[in-house]
């Protein structure tokens, strides 16, 4: 843990080295960040509800997906991009450390400048939580805390197979773009509104509705069953899967030299 | 122009090479044009007022969205180009006695076409065969088609003088990533490859009206779904010459500008 803030710090301090850059591209992100927000906002604008869900529902959901994302984006950013430690053989040098190879990767690299997607995504939180009208009870705010740990954990998840998945093909494909970039579009939306076949593919094979639909229902009042609350517990039973397969993958990996 | 000619031509052959790419990146097109789709029809059935377009004409649209959006989005960087202004390659480029503008032009169209010709065949023709309400329908008219595949043509000719044109502003700016970035992102936004203009709050369709950048695929896509008449059709072919050349003007005038006081990077 220790080793993981001082790799944090160094990533930050390097990041500053190129501080005009740093500051432009985190304006940049965030203009390009808003065409999401802009697709519900217009839609919203021409129809006043989504199979019962109202805008800031949607937007509720919406950011607790692009909080657990971004937060990936910014520290998970080495298991991401993993395909690239694979290719140009730095795995290599890696593996012989005596340290945990997935917090190695994680310390690799980090993206500072997609904070401004985690501020953005929290201030559209606030933003629909108080225009929701919550009856705020503790099992509430336990849910709310639940969905948006889980929805890291989810995105940490996929990122990690999409990585293993780089031992077998070297280099990433764009089909690991269906389940993280396609899946996170998706999971903007409650999961609800989509038809039966995509429901339960994203509910059982990937764990999404876990994330920001059962436990949405019961948080903004749509149900009152307590076990929904406390759905987002699944994801990290998802987790163990996903470290196994890199584990294997590990065992499995021979170099490409360089 | 055959020069011109030659560079399109190569950079349209080596982008046939990554077939695998465009393969995986079918897969990628049909999960988000499905998506898109039950988005769009789950809005539609929730509510009761008049919609801005039809089922079937929307349908087609995010398909053909899916189908053209290697040719068509405004993100798009071409990393040769970065790099010849980055390492200072681009001194090579300034000895040989022709335009940059046009030879930048013309690698860009080449690199976009030969991306789309590997993808939009594959995302149209499966598209055609899904059940309803998921497939595209076929363009109302013989006119309507033809109109199409001409405003297609003039839109790929001014997606490329725009794109052209930003790649321009990064010899001034060095930083793709900035200024440019910023300017396709709205882009993308005003041009309806996020949100079909039709859904757009009124006063942005105004804005958008205004823009070069509705003309590029909104446009042909809806001459193809029949939600713009023929005649409104060929009065956007108009105005979409009108700004090609007034786009490839300022690129042309801005790359002689400023190859006038160049800084070639790095040694």
């Amino acid at each position: 843990m220790k080793l993981y803030l001082k790799s944090l710090k160094l990533h930050f301090k390097s990041m500053l080295e190129y501080k005009m850059s740093f500051i432009i591209s985190f304006f940049s992100q965030i203009i390009i960040f808003f065409s999401f927000y802009f697709v519900i906002l217009s839609l919203f604008d021409q129809f006043d509800n989504i199979k019962g869900f109202t805008l800031y529902e949607v937007l509720l959901c919406f950011s607790v997906i692009q909080f657990g994302y971004s937060i990936c984006e910014v520290f998970a950013r080495g298991i991401d991009r993993f395909d690239r430690l694979i290719i140009n053989g730095d795995f290599d040098r890696v593996l012989v450390r005596p340290q945990n190879i997935i917090l190695q990767v994680l310390c690799s690299d980090a993206d500072f400048v997609k904070v401004c997607r985690v501020i953005q995504a929290l201030i559209i939180m606030v933003i629909s939580l108080v225009n929701l009208n919550i009856n705020w009870t503790i099992y509430r705010v336990i849910c709310l805390l639940l969905m948006m740990i889980s929805s890291i954990a989810i995105f940490f998840g996929i990122f990690l197979l999409a990585a293993s998945y780089c031992f077998i093909t070297v280099q990433g494909l764009e089909v690991r773009n269906v389940f993280t970039d396609g899946g996170k579009h998706m999971a903007q939306y409650p999961i609800g509104v989509f038809k039966k076949g995509f429901v339960l593919f994203f509910t059982f094979i990937i764990p999404y509705a876990f994330v920001n639909y059962y436990p949405l229902l019961y948080f903004i009042g749509k149900s009152n069953n307590i076990l929904y609350a406390f759905s987002p517990l699944i994801v990290f039973v998802y987790l163990v899967p996903c470290f196994i397969v890199f584990h294997q993958g590990t065992k499995r990996y021979a170099s490409v030299g360089s | 122009m055959k020069f011109y000619f030659s560079y399109f031509k190569l950079r349209f052959i080596t982008g046939l090479q990554y077939r695998a790419a465009a393969y995986a990146g079918l897969a990628t097109q049909l999960f988000f044009g499905l998506i898109f789709i039950m988005v769009y029809l789950a809005f539609y059935e929730s509510s009761s007022g008049k919609n801005p377009m039809e089922v079937s004409e929307l349908v087609s649209y995010l398909w053909l969205n899916q189908a053209f959006f290697s040719l068509f989005y405004m993100l798009y960087k071409d990393g040769e180009i970065f790099d010849l202004i980055k390492n200072g390659n681009i001194a090579y480029e300034l000895v040989r006695p022709k335009k940059l503008y046009f030879i930048w032009f013309a690698k860009i169209i080449g690199q976009r076409l030969s991306a789309v010709t590997l993808r939009c065949f594959p995302v149209l023709i499966i598209s055609f065969f899904l059940p309803k309400p998921y497939n595209m329908v076929l363009p109302i008219g013989l006119a309507n088609f033809i109109l199409f595949i001409l405003t297609l043509i003039t839109g790929t000719l001014l997606m490329t003088s725009i794109v052209t044109l930003y790649h321009v502003i990064t010899m001034k700016t060095l930083n793709e990533k900035g200024i440019p970035q910023v300017f396709a992102a709205i882009a993308d936004l005003l041009s309806g490859l996020v949100v079909p203009i039709p859904f757009f709050p009124h006063f942005l369709q105004v804005i958008s009206n205004y823009l070069p950048f509705r003309y590029v695929n909104d446009l042909p896509f809806r001459i193809y779904t029949g939600n713009i008449g023929l005649q409104e059709g060929l009065f956007g072919l108009g105005i979409q010459l009108l700004w090609i050349v007034l786009i490839v003007g300022i690129g042309y005038i801005m790359t002689n500008k400023s190859l006038k006081r160049v800084v070639v990077q790095g040694g």
